[in-house]
């Protein structure tokens, strides 16, 4: 059957018709290529490179960038392509959120005209992945006391450190690294044959297993002068570009809970027990009703948020709630979608326990559900509660 | 009118001008519930409007792929061209998305058969089809051998009778070259090719190569074009009276239910049921 996404409220009915015709266009790809192919993708722990291809062919990546060879579509249509991403996988979808919202970004918003022109059209068409240092392995949510410096040669500058935890990393042609020059953080573009520079890749995760993740380890890594983006110092870099990724991944977490409910549906419909459908039993109803009503507020948080993008009225805040809240309505229903299947649920013949494994990730990057509640409580009270120092 | 066009077009070729020819390559596209929607019978007849997913129907996408190839190699004018109510738009826009150039839509109305919203009278639609293919002066049509949700597959032969052009069905491949459209179909001995001389009407079996997936610069250019919206009064047709009339339409009969066997015991029955019910061994 095809896939009929849910969607009660006809909350679709509000995109314009390219972004329908965007939706649909990747939509279409994630049933024909994706879905068929991802548990495969999972066991071998691969990231498959003709999603690579198909994503730069398509022209979504770095969807709402203009110039350069972007394809300049809205706000409302990256949520859209992240969203239909996701139903196939979490992983598929931190490939595109790293490539467009961590990589292609920075260089868009921070980079020298000759930065945008030399890597964005390569980006776009998904020749060259990229990925994005900023967490280390003793600074997560705490960015800014980063150890990674870098220091100015003259000629050159030098790098020295290690970042954790990065989404595409060993299969990247370039790295946009964050990291301290004369205590100051500095966005700098590193290539993958620049001296000193290596990404192995972390193995044997139980997660996003369909995607590469990697340390980055700079030893007296040498780059040239014009690597460091010239138009932004400080934490306000990386955190512009998380702010797009969080809203992608608003959405994409929509994506994952479609997937889990579409499941659960079926299921409960087909699953005979006590000579009657499962569906038709009081506990498993009020388990529906319970997603659908969750997914349906969650496309209006993301939809409305894509508003206040496009139109520029948005505050970081928007979108620490949209996040969090999106991606643990999302958790829940893959928890409770398990549920509903029964032993089932655990066999990768459905995809409940992927989607429900990929958000515990999806939980804790990108600002951890925890740390999304600060960013609320302070924007509340005016008080921060990330350290007692302050 | 169309014969003068294909030698002045052979002419063209002759001094090698493979590229660049100004081809107009016509694709006959119909706007059909998609394969996988759930449909509805409501007062004996399909509801429409319960259809959940409306989408080209699979045999114009080989044709209107091949019409893009043939596109790409001689360069060209590729008009799409359907006919039906307003939704049938948004699959032209669909196929601006892929290549195509110009859209064409004729419209139902007027034509429409009051008594019954979802079915017209196929020489009806055939009429209209090869008076708009007149109408934009196309050297070749391409077509799906029958749509998915009538299966009548007349519209293939029956725009060619009224175009008075040849006509080579079940094709899975159609090329150009040297001023000659050559066409693959199935034949006793395996495949068999053809070449034709003069206009043709091409329709399309499953073709050797599925339709590109659109990108976002196509959406983006499709968005832009305009969508040519005629009427058969535009056209100069009078469709006359319908002759053929939809009476009912039921669903297929629902599939019994499955027979469980356990045990070995039942073996013997089992094979006998595979052999005489199920006629598999």
């Amino acid at each position: 059957m095809a896939y009929e996404a849910l969607d009660f409220y006809d909350v679709d009915s509000l995109l314009s018709e390219e972004e329908r015709m965007v939706r649909d266009m990747v939509r279409d790809w994630v049933d024909e290529e994706v879905i068929p192919n991802i548990e495969k993708a999972c066991r071998d722990g691969v990231f498959p490179d003709e999603w690579r291809v198909a994503l730069g062919e398509m022209g979504v990546l770095g969807a709402p960038l203009k110039g350069y060879g972007c394809p300049g579509l809205s706000y409302t249509a990256y949520g859209v392509i992240c969203r239909e991403l996701e139903r196939g996988d979490s992983g598929l979808r931190s490939f595109a959120s790293v490539q467009g919202s961590l990589a292609m970004y920075p260089i868009w918003d921070f980079g020298s005209e000759e930065q945008k022109n030399y890597y964005l059209p390569k980006m776009a068409s998904g020749e060259w992945i990229g990925c994005f240092g900023l967490t280390e392995p003793d600074y997560g949510s705490n960015p800014g006391d980063m150890i990674t410096k870098a220091e100015d040669k003259g000629d050159h500058y030098l790098l020295n450190g290690a970042k954790m935890w990065i989404t595409n990393g060993s299969i990247a042609e370039l790295a946009v690294v964050w990291a301290k020059l004369d205590g100051v953080i500095r966005g700098f573009i590193v290539e993958k044959n620049d001296p000193g520079f290596s990404a192995p890749e972390m193995k044997g995760k139980h997660s996003l297993k369909a995607s590469v993740t990697s340390e980055l380890v700079f030893q007296d890594c040498k780059i040239p002068k014009d690597r460091m983006l010239p138009s932004v110092k400080g934490l306000r870099g990386p955190f512009s570009c998380l702010n797009n990724a969080r809203f992608g991944i608003s959405w994409g977490a929509l994506g994952s809970a479609q997937a889990c409910f579409n499941s659960s549906k079926d299921y409960a419909m087909s699953r005979i027990q006590f000579d009657h459908p499962i569906a038709s039993y009081q506990l498993v109803q009020n388990k529906l009703a319970w997603m659908l009503r969750e997914i349906t507020k969650g496309q209006l948080l993301a939809y409305h948020l894509a508003q206040k993008k496009d139109a520029g009225t948005w505050i970081p805040e928007h979108i620490s709630l949209a996040k969090m809240n999106n991606v643990d309505i999302a958790l829940e229903i893959a928890r409770v979608a398990r549920d509903i299947h029964g032993a089932n649920g655990i066999l990768d013949e459905y995809p409940i326990m992927r989607h429900m494994a990929n958000l515990e990730s999806v939980k804790t990057y990108e600002g951890t559900h925890d740390i999304h509640n600060l960013i609320i409580g302070r924007h509340i009270t005016g008080i921060q509660a990330f350290t007692r120092n302050a | 009118m169309l014969n003068h066009q294909l030698v002045k077009l052979k002419h063209e070729i002759q001094f090698g001008q493979n590229r660049g020819i100004n081809m107009n390559i016509a694709v006959l596209l119909k706007q059909v519930p998609d394969t996988t929607a759930k449909i509805t019978i409501s007062g004996g007849k399909v509801d429409a409007n319960s259809v959940s997913k409306w989408s080209m129907s699979p045999y114009d996408e080989y044709a209107l792929e091949s019409g893009l190839q043939i596109k790409d190699k001689t360069g060209g004018n590729l008009i799409a061209i359907t006919f039906g109510p307003e939704r049938t738009k948004k699959m032209l826009t669909d196929a601006a998305a892929v290549g195509a150039d110009t859209l064409v839509h004729i419209s139902d109305e007027g034509v429409r058969n009051e008594k019954n919203s979802f079915y017209i009278d196929s020489t009806h639609i055939q009429k209209l089809l090869s008076a708009a293919i007149k109408k934009y002066e196309a050297n070749v049509v391409l077509c799906g051998k029958q749509a998915a949700d009538t299966n009548s597959g007349s519209t293939g032969p029956g725009v060619a009778e009224l175009l008075d052009s040849a006509c080579v069905t079940l094709v899975s491949e159609v090329n150009y070259l040297d001023g000659t459209f050559t066409a693959l179909r199935p034949s006793n001995t395996g495949t068999e090719k053809v070449s034709v001389n003069g206009i043709s009407v091409f329709a399309f079996d499953k073709g050797s190569s599925e339709l590109r997936r659109p990108n976002v610069r196509g959406i983006m250019m499709a968005k832009k074009k305009v969508i040519e919206s005629i009427t058969s009064e535009d056209l100069g047709v009078d469709v006359g009276d319908l002759r053929v009339n939809l009476d009912s339409q039921t669903p297929p009969p629902e599939k019994a239910a499955g027979q469980k066997f356990e045990g070995a015991e039942h073996v013997p029955i089992v094979v006998l049921k595979l052999r005489n019910e199920a006629n598999v061994i």
